[in-house]
């Protein structure tokens, strides 16, 4: 009776630390592997965005200086995190981006005169690019001195 | 009566084992070893365009390094920062400045004081930052959120 007690303590007890030694290992490693993965995802979507903006900004570029009708089509990934995207004063390109930090305004300022179809005053938004996914964007030279950027 | 008097010493015994188990754990948390969050590192994270080369959280200072990678010169019109403590931390925020691009400047809250935001305790703060480019007629104000997660020093 006594060593049928011992022996079913002793599972028992040895039971308990096995489980209690593992989540003693799961538990941390789990929060410590979510916090790096967070910061990565972050570090991904704004290199994202750095690709997406000077891909932009660097196709308007070329297309003017090839002189007007000149026009490209861009295939672009647009991230998660993009809410809206406009031109202010016909230089600047802002997405305006969440993260985790907060709200953030990631500029991209062009040599040429940018502007879509959508204007007011001198902010001009480009529909269509903010939900994220595989885009597509067409840079076109419409004027003597401004490049169109519409999402097709 | 043999039985019952097993029954008990068993219920003792696993009593017993429970308080000391509980002590230890309370102990433990006590001590901060379940606080997982100083095994991570300490970082500051601002979006590339501004990106943190260094920082410092001293008792009463803030004090960061950023770069001007936006490329152009920039003027820097409000400075903020923030945590989800009650009350928040309160700081003097730095005077409004511009900024040239490629280069790096030195950003100083003083007089840092509130809720969260003890000596040798880690500590996560929020910056807001706008600025607008000097060069667009305009002049838009883009606001720019940054993080910092770090102990703070004791002296």
């Amino acid at each position: 009776m006594e060593k049928s007690y011992q022996a079913k303590a002793q599972s028992s007890l040895e039971y308990l630390l096995v489980v209690a030694l593992t989540f003693a290992i799961i538990v941390p490693t789990t929060y410590l592997f979510y916090n790096y993965s967070k910061e990565s995802s972050q570090q991904i979507t704004d290199s994202q965005i750095t690709k997406l903006g000077r891909g932009i900004v660097d196709s308007a570029e070329t297309m003017f200086y090839s002189g007007k009708g000149s026009k490209t089509t861009l295939d672009v990934n647009v991230p998660d995190n993009i809410a809206s995207a406009v031109i202010i004063d016909g230089r600047e390109l802002v997405f305006n981006v969440t993260t985790s930090s907060g709200s953030s305004e990631i500029v991209f300022f062009s040599s040429v005169n940018l502007t879509s179809s959508n204007c007011n005053v001198n902010v001009c938004s480009i529909q269509g690019l903010a939900p994220s996914g595989t885009k597509k964007v067409k840079v076109e030279v419409t004027s003597s001195n401004s490049v169109s950027v519409e999402v097709i | 009566m043999n039985k019952s008097q097993v029954a008990l010493e068993f219920l003792a015994t696993y009593a017993w084992a429970f308080i000391i188990l509980a002590t230890t754990i309370s102990a433990l948390y006590y001590f901060g070893v379940f606080d997982f969050s100083k095994y991570l590192p300490q970082d500051c994270t601002f979006p590339s365009q501004f990106k943190c080369a260094d920082f410092s959280l001293k008792p009463a200072e803030i004090r960061m390094r950023l770069l001007n990678n936006i490329g152009e010169d920039v003027h820097v019109s409000s400075l903020q920062i923030t945590n989800d403590a009650v009350p928040p931390i309160s700081c003097t925020p730095p005077a409004e400045f511009d900024w040239a691009h490629g280069t790096e400047k030195d950003i100083v809250f003083t007089s840092c004081t509130g809720a969260g935001y003890i000596p040798d305790v880690r500590a996560e703060l929020k910056v807001l930052m706008g600025y607008y480019a000097m060069n667009t007629p305009s002049h838009p104000v883009h606001l720019i959120n940054g993080k910092i997660n770090g102990k703070v020093l004791s002296s």
